[in-house]
């Protein structure tokens, strides 16, 4: 699979059809998967894909990185659930379908950190996503690479965010409340959910315009609060549940069930699941007559 | 004081609105004793608050020949200075300072100096004229060339008509081509460009720049051109501070602290920086 | 003073001792799957096997929020409460001795000409008890920086680990003071306690401090567009600065409402885009690549030239926390070059 992947790297490089892929590849350590950005044929064998490349390379193709888009157009190794994401950005007209070449790799799981990986890659060390995913053959690729999974996800979503997000559901508004603000109360104010996420491409995020002051920037519970909320309402209705938020976050904040109870949400309310048709509009951002407005009382 | 985040109350004892988007507070401290014990340097800077809203770093626009006051000049931009741009005369804001280091005036008794300065740069280049100008025997030759974008955009109106009126200064008007109005008496092209037609003599002389990056660079090549060495000329530097103590981390241009080892500076010493800013 | 022993139930008395006396106790727990510095009430909460708590201990002495100060805005005017800095007497506990010599160099920053008692008045309070690391993960990195397990700066206390205790080394006046304060928790070293052995991360190849050093204070590879290649992936986020034991930027902000409110003084990253764009919207960082220059200036160059203190002590952090991997020893190696 690794060899088909660099030779296709190759192929599009040489013929100029792509002037940088975005693929993964091992640190200098060869003890943990990094992003690459190829740009010369001969380096294509720095390419790799393994149960390790659990980073979501999309953000790479987001107006955050202009230096990235300056190197020219962009050929991206993605996962099914990477791919999502790029729909998303299609979507929400960030990026045009033509302009890059998505080099979509079949998966069979990632695993949830890298650090968790002890040489085999078992069903505990996975996340949420994998053990539910319907995108393990690439669902929008313009070469898809390795061979093709027979995979089908559970029809009732399984895993330990499901689970939780069902034991929080059944709290009292107070015990909920309270494990929410255990977790939020420990973020550092370090934006890496922001910065990992490629949909938060916002230039200027809502936490730093300040005028007005929209959200406090201290790290004090109420702040803290703020700001997680917030970015969990930005996402609705376009979050993919890729989950690098949380895999980013340094304080181990269960930021997967904000976004997949909003993922749920959206799915009941609109029957929607962003990332599926890079033709369809997300709910937040259309009007349609047949919206349920339930909801107006 | 233990706390050296803290700032000094002052009061707004006279404003002056200088352009629709600039304006100037005239400042004095409420505590009495500090208003005598007050000493500060022309070049020197401070971080003016307004309660609720924060902090922003502006040069003492007076000049420290002038006691018992100060006055800053604003353009508002942002968060702080639109909340500055609220107040009124009577309403209270914090200072403190002043930090940074100076124009060594002293050093220049005897010589002839010109002035450049563009837009809302000129107010750190007013206290070194009021600085020179109260006790104008001890210098030569004084030359202002000063221009902005448009002649609404000029500061401090007033005074330039009384620099232009005072025979021991020569002063050079200058807008943008296009920010002129028919009674417009003063130059039309951009600061270098006159600077250069000015032909102002190198020799004896020190060049106080301040503007704009761009408008620097333009002009540090003509005062080359007529001949200033770099160690000749000075301006003054910004960068976004939040401390003005060296210890918040934002100011610095490679290894140097504006807010600390800054924000005069020699030509040599510009040239000399890392670029970044 | 001789080496003194202590041995791991032995803490809780400690634990008492330094609690009787008003102070706090300081140590590496475990918190929803990580191993952090936390203040601890028993022995049986601190965790013996681990490399690196995950934050830094600096947030004792340098906080990532504090109230600098209290205003009120009435009709008859407006009053600030300066907030007076509250230090209490801290143990930490089980430090790594690499990360020991930082709170000495946020001192070289925070005492440079103006002095931040926020900061100092703290420091002075904090008694370090650095621990000799009996383990090292792929991250750490100590030896390339010149410092080890061994190494004693910033400690007030060496501490040795031993089959069921610690042999206790008081290094300064104030880990003397210390020991001899809670001489009642400690014993004299028995007969056959022996260390257990020092473990050595393996140093990065082709690093070269005084190499590096030198051509990050040349102004023409300052722009050589290496940075921008080397760190391409960097996301831009803060998870290192905020990990970081010498990383001492901050943001002063005001919070509250029209009426009254609270002067802030919060952790900042030179990561961050905002971080120093100016009101007109120009920004002299404006794209990562010279944001990420800017933090390896600051440590490799700024910290050792202007401070004279130590930069970066090699602890790792920085890339174990990074979510794309971004290895801060690769740019030394290219640098070294």
């Amino acid at each position: 699979m690794e060899n088909e992947l660099r030779e296709k790297a190759k192929e599009l490089l040489e013929s100029g059809e792509v002037a940088v892929v975005i693929g993964y590849g091992f640190n200098r350590k060869k003890t943990r998967i990094t992003p690459v950005f190829i740009t010369k044929p001969e380096e294509t064998d720095k390419l790799v894909f393994n149960e390790l490349c659990v980073n979501n390379l999309s953000i790479y193709l987001t107006r955050k990185y202009r230096d990235i888009q300056k190197i020219g157009r962009p050929a991206i190794v993605a996962k099914g659930c990477d791919i999502k994401n790029i729909v998303v950005l299609i979507t929400e007209g960030q990026t045009k379908r033509e302009d890059i070449h998505i080099l979509g790799v079949t998966c069979s799981g990632v695993v949830y950190k890298q650090e968790l990986f002890k040489g085999e890659l078992k069903p505990e060390i996975m996340p949420s996503k994998c053990h539910n995913c319907d995108v393990r053959n690439p669902h929008v690729a313009d070469t898809v690479i390795g061979e093709k999974s027979d995979f089908t996800p559970p029809e009732e979503p399984t895993g330990m965010v499901f689970d939780k997000i069902k034991e929080i559901d059944a709290m009292s508004d107070s015990a909920r409340w309270d494990f929410w603000n255990e977790h939020f109360n420990r973020c550092i104010k370090c934006y890496a959910c922001r910065q990992l996420c490629s949909l938060c491409y916002c230039e200027r995020c809502i936490t730093e315009k300040n005028m007005p002051q929209w959200i406090e920037t201290s790290a004090h519970p109420r702040g803290n609060l703020a700001w997680n909320l917030i970015r969990a309402m930005h996402l609705a209705g376009r979050c993919t549940f890729c989950g690098e938020c949380e895999r980013g976050c340094p304080v181990n904040i269960p930021l997967n069930l904000v976004n997949q109870k909003l993922v749920l949400t959206v799915k009941n309310a609109f029957g929607f699941e962003s990332g599926i048709d890079e033709n369809v509009h997300p709910p937040m951002i259309v009007f349609s007559e047949d919206d349920n407005e339930n909801f107006i009382k | 004081m233990s706390n050296i985040y803290i700032p000094d109350l002052v009061t707004i004892e006279d404003i002056y609105e200088e352009t629709p988007d600039i304006r100037s507070f005239r400042l004095v401290f409420k505590d009495e004793k500090l208003r005598e014990s007050f000493e500060f340097k022309t070049g020197q800077f401070g971080l003016y608050s307004a309660f609720g809203l924060g902090e922003s770093t502006f040069c003492i626009a007076s000049s420290p020949t002038r006691k018992g006051y100060i006055q800053c000049t604003y353009r508002k931009t942002g968060r702080v200075t639109n909340a500055l741009g609220e107040l009124s005369i009577g309403d209270t804001m914090g200072f403190r300072g002043p930090y940074g280091n100076h124009f060594p005036i002293e050093e220049w008794k005897g010589k002839n100096i010109v002035f450049i300065a563009g837009g809302i740069a000129l107010p750190p280049v007013r206290s070194v004229i009021w600085n020179i100008l109260d006790r104008r025997e001890d210098f030569g030759d004084v030359t202002i060339v000063y221009g902005a974008k448009t002649v609404e955009d000029l500061v401090y109106k007033e005074e330039l008509k009384h620099w232009d009126e005072r025979p021991d200064v020569k002063l050079i008007q200058t807008v943008d081509p296009g920010g002129e109005t028919p009674e417009w008496q003063g130059e039309v092209g951009f600061v270098p460009t006159v600077l250069e037609e000015a032909k102002v003599p190198a020799e004896n002389t020190i060049a106080v720049v301040c503007g704009p990056p761009i408008m620097i660079k333009f002009c540090l090549n003509a005062l080359g051109t007529l001949g200033f060495s770099d160690d000749a000329v000075y301006t003054t530097l910004e960068n976004k501070m939040k401390c003005g103590v060296g210890k918040c981390g934002r100011c610095n241009v490679g290894d140097i602290y504006i807010c600390k080892e800054g924000p005069v500076y020699t030509a040599t010493e510009i040239k000399a920086m890392f670029d970044d800013f | 003073m001789t080496d003194k022993y202590i041995s791991k139930d032995g803490l809780n008395g400690l634990i008492a001792s330094v609690k009787a006396s008003g102070g706090r106790f300081v140590a590496p727990v475990l918190d929803t799957r990580q191993v952090v510095y936390k203040e601890v009430s028993s022995a049986e909460e601190i965790v013996d096997d681990y490399i690196l708590p995950r934050n830094s201990y600096k947030e004792i002495a340098f906080p990532q929020t504090e109230i600098l100060a209290k205003y009120e805005l009435t009709r008859d005017g407006v009053t600030i409460d300066p907030v007076e800095i509250v230090a209490r007497d801290t143990v930490v506990f089980g430090a790594r001795p690499c990360e020991a010599a930082s709170l000495a160099s946020l001192n070289s920053v925070f005492t440079w000409d103006f002095i931040d008692e926020t900061f100092t008045k703290r420091q002075e309070k904090v008694v370090v008890l650095s621990l000799g690391c009996v383990d090292a993960d792929d991250e750490c990195f100590c030896t390339t920086v010149n410092l080890s397990p061994a190494s004693t700066e910033g400690s007030d206390v060496a501490l040795y680990e031993t089959e069921n205790g610690y042999i206790v080394t008081p290094l300064t006046d104030k880990g003397t003071a210390f020991v001899s304060a809670h001489s009642d928790s400690f014993t004299d070293v028995a007969k056959g306690e022996e260390k257990k052995e020092l473990v050595n991360p393996e140093k990065v190849e082709g690093v070269d401090l005084t190499k590096l050093g030198e051509r990050l204070a040349k102004s023409p590879n300052y722009d050589n567009p290496e940075w921008a290649e080397l760190t391409r992936k960097c996301c831009g986020c803060g998870a290192c600065t905020y990990s970081c034991p010498t990383c001492h930027c901050f943001d002063i902000i005001d919070e509250g409402t029209a009426f009254e409110g609270e002067r802030r003084k919060n952790w900042d990253a030179c990561q961050f885009n905002h971080f120093t764009l100016h009101a007109s919207g120009h920004n002299p960082r404006d794209t990562q690549y010279k944001r990420y220059r800017n933090r390896f200036m600051c440590k490799f160059h700024i910290y050792p030239t202007k401070f004279n203190s130590t930069g970066c002590v090699g602890c790792g952090r920085c890339i174990r926390v990074c979510p794309v991997r971004l290895d801060i020893t690769d740019l030394m190696t290219a640098m070294s070059s």
